[in-house]
């Protein structure tokens, strides 16, 4: 378990709820069972979990809150409890006021991160976990101005989290390269609690009959690390002695938009960011610690259609380095496509649905087939493989992760 | 146009008297009859769908439902309430008294994103239902050919039977017999038929009720009779014209549910 003061922060809302005068308190949440076994050994299970997702709600008339603790329960390591959400709901005609640790979802892409920049990402399985579980919430203020279908919403991110990425050994770490078995120096991964190092966003959305738009924009440090590299090299036989990885989490500021219009029976979307300076690895030798800061733009345009009863979804994602320099780690342009399809059968009862993304760069793909049952309302259980193809890139580095998986979820 | 009449309305038919009409009645004089007849400013329900397969297991589907009309422009939400797994997420529609298409969103509580999804597909059946969002939808008489079949009595009430055939080539249906009551042109009973002529399905008013000034279905049934199951839906906690506001339909109030 970690930080107990959770367990205070609890209590008193629990507090509040009890003398809450208005509507009662909704609970409401899921109990799972996950299990995957590898295809390349039949033996070996990939993953072996068991979750309790809570959320407690209270919406009075004019404040509310939400508190959404979660426990995972694993076979081979240590269990993991924590608050996805703990915030407080301020409400006037105009305004609305949340504050505390809390999810924000912004942009219309699926399944990548454009300009949904605010709630750093769990990567700790890679791009499997489910939606609701793969944004971490981030503590912070969010304050909404609406008029009628338009929105302005300000965000304010005091303290800054980054990516929680695999633990070292998990299938799922990513793979580095060093030519020899570093030194990790974390002096500047850790970052103090300034008014210096917090966050700052803003959105303006437009829900039309025309159309779907958002326009937005922000400053923060950005989730991933770069890996800033020192070496030392022997004077004398020019070899490698030492080398130092240092990650470091940089300030970028980034400004962009998303919308949606239907055309006929299509809707088109599209979404882009542009990243003013964002830190890649370099091989070259002009780099002193192997980074390099480069502008960057990030863009999706994507189309819905549904034919026959079968929903249909593609994206198509150009990620872009501007000023682009030989020896970066990084393709100058990198292109990924997603491709959905879904279907129900029995009355929604049974679900057929085939997720992939699609790497051009390096020919690699995650295809993601799943079946889903509905056992009785409020029971699902999912049979589904995550296959990966290609040796390199984002996908295919995790080529031996291939699984097939079961889970059981009992909705509450 | 085709205004999708989501539920409640659905089943709409809110209905007032009428005076009776005269020999020369013609089919299509009665389903301009029963498709001008008024269904108030707004109205609020909450909305039970059973599905009951042939076996006659029982899934249940419940929300709650706000219908403004603006106008040129109705306006629907709809929070669903249970069962559990799609508790939170909210669905709206806008529906035009001219040619354009609806337009519809989607906000799944998962996601915590509010999506605009296509109209396009009118002949899916809603929520697993044997409900169609056309068939919960108002048809303009326009779009059919109806034909006065007979005059005839169920359960002790006269009726006209209406024969009405899609003008569009490619319809679900081929086409529908409707029996409207004589006094006050609520639609008493439909028979939907399939492109190869036979009966698909039966809808059946099983309750109904003057609420504020108007008729309202509370108590329908759909049944497959190919397939042998059925979809109830009834309504509770009916207001009309209580007025329901703007802020109601727009993103804000499908993020928070309410």
């Amino acid at each position: 378990m970690r930080q107990p003061y959770y367990f205070i922060l609890i209590g008193v809302l629990f507090s509040v709820m009890l003398t809450a005068q208005e509507n009662k308190p909704v609970f409401s949440g899921f109990v799972r069972n996950y299990t995957g076994i590898l295809t390349k050994d039949m033996d070996q299970f990939s993953i072996l979990q068991n979750t309790f997702n809570l959320n407690v709600e209270y919406r009075g008339h004019k404040t509310g809150f939400k508190v959404n603790p979660y426990v995972y329960q694993y076979f081979d390591k240590n269990i993991d409890f924590g608050l996805r959400e703990a915030y407080m709901d301020f409400y006037s005609d105009k305004l609305d006021l949340r504050v505390g640790k809390q999810q924000i979802i912004w942009g219309k892409a699926e399944g990548v991160f454009i300009t949904d920049v605010i709630s750093p990402k769990d990567l700790s399985e890679f791009l499997l976990r489910d939606f609701e579980e793969i944004r971490t919430g981030v503590t912070s203020v969010k304050l909404n101005y609406h008029s009628g279908n338009h929105t302005i919403e300000g965000v304010w991110v005091p303290a800054f989290t980054p990516t929680l990425m695999p633990e070292t050994g998990s299938i799922w770490a990513p793979k580095l390269s060093f030519p020899i078995n570093p030194t990790w120096d974390y002096s500047t991964a850790n970052k103090n609690l300034t008014v210096a190092n917090s966050e700052a966003f803003l959105r303006y959305s437009l829900m039309s009959s025309a159309f779907d738009l958002e326009l937005v924009g922000g400053t923060f440090l950005y989730d991933d690390p770069a890996m800033h590299l020192t070496k030392q090299i022997d004077p004398v036989t020019r070899q490698l002695t030492s080398l130092t990885v240092r990650p470091d989490y940089h300030r970028t500021n980034m400004a962009g938009g998303s919308f949606s219009v239907p055309v006929g029976d299509l809707v088109i979307r599209g979404e882009g960011a542009f990243y003013d300076g964002r830190y890649f690895q370099t091989v070259s030798p002009t780099a002193a610690d192997a980074t390099i800061e480069k502008n960057f733009v990030h863009y999706m345009a994507g189309l819905d259609y549904t034919l026959g009863g079968v929903k249909l979804s593609t994206q198509f994602i150009q990620e872009r380095v501007l000023d682009y320099e030989v020896g970066m780690n990084n393709d100058e342009v990198e292109t990924t496509m997603t491709f959905l399809a879904k279907k129900d059968f029995f009355r929604e009862r049974l679900w057929l649905e085939l997720f992939a993304y699609v790497g051009l760069n390096n020919e690699d793909a995650l295809i993601r087939p799943k079946v889903s049952y509905s056992v009785a309302d409020g029971v699902d259980l999912q049979l589904g493989a995550n296959l990966f193809t290609g040796n390199t890139g984002r996908f295919g580095q995790y080529d031996d992760n291939d699984m097939l998986f079961m889970k059981l979820k009992y909705s509450f | 146009m085709k205004t999708i009449k989501l539920l409640a309305t659905t089943v709409v038919l809110l209905f007032s008297g009428v005076n009776m009409m005269n020999s020369q009645t013609t089919g299509l004089q009665v389903m301009q009859k029963v498709y001008d007849l008024p269904s108030g400013k707004d109205t609020q329900a909450e909305l039970t769908m059973t599905l009951i397969n042939k076996q006659g297991e029982k899934r249940v589907r419940q929300l709650k439902q706000y219908i403004a009309d603006e106008g040129s422009v109705e306006k629907k939400i709809m929070y669903f309430t249970a069962p559990a797994d799609v508790k939170g997420t909210s669905f709206m529609n806008w529906s035009y008294s001219s040619a354009k298409d609806d337009d519809q969103w989607i906000y799944l509580p998962a996601l915590k994103r509010t999506k605009r999804i296509s109209s396009g597909s009118k002949g899916d059946y809603f929520m697993g239902s044997d409900f169609t969002y056309d068939d919960l939808g108002e048809r303009h008489p326009d779009e059919d050919t109806h034909k006065l079949l007979r005059e005839e009595t169920v359960d002790g009430k006269p009726c006209f039977v209406v024969e009405s055939t899609p003008k569009a080539k490619g319809h679900m249906y081929s086409k529908t017999i409707t029996w409207v009551l004589k006094d006050t042109y609520i639609g008493l009973k439909r028979e939907f038929y399939d492109p190869n002529a036979k009966l698909l399905k039966t809808l059946t008013i099983k309750n109904f009720k003057k609420i504020s000034g108007v008729w309202v279905i509370l108590d329908t049934e759909m049944k497959n009779v190919q397939k042998n199951h059925s979809t109830t839906i009834s309504l509770a906690n009916v207001k009309i014209n209580q007025g329901v506001p703007a802020s109601k339909f727009t993103e804000r109030s499908m993020t928070m549910g309410q």
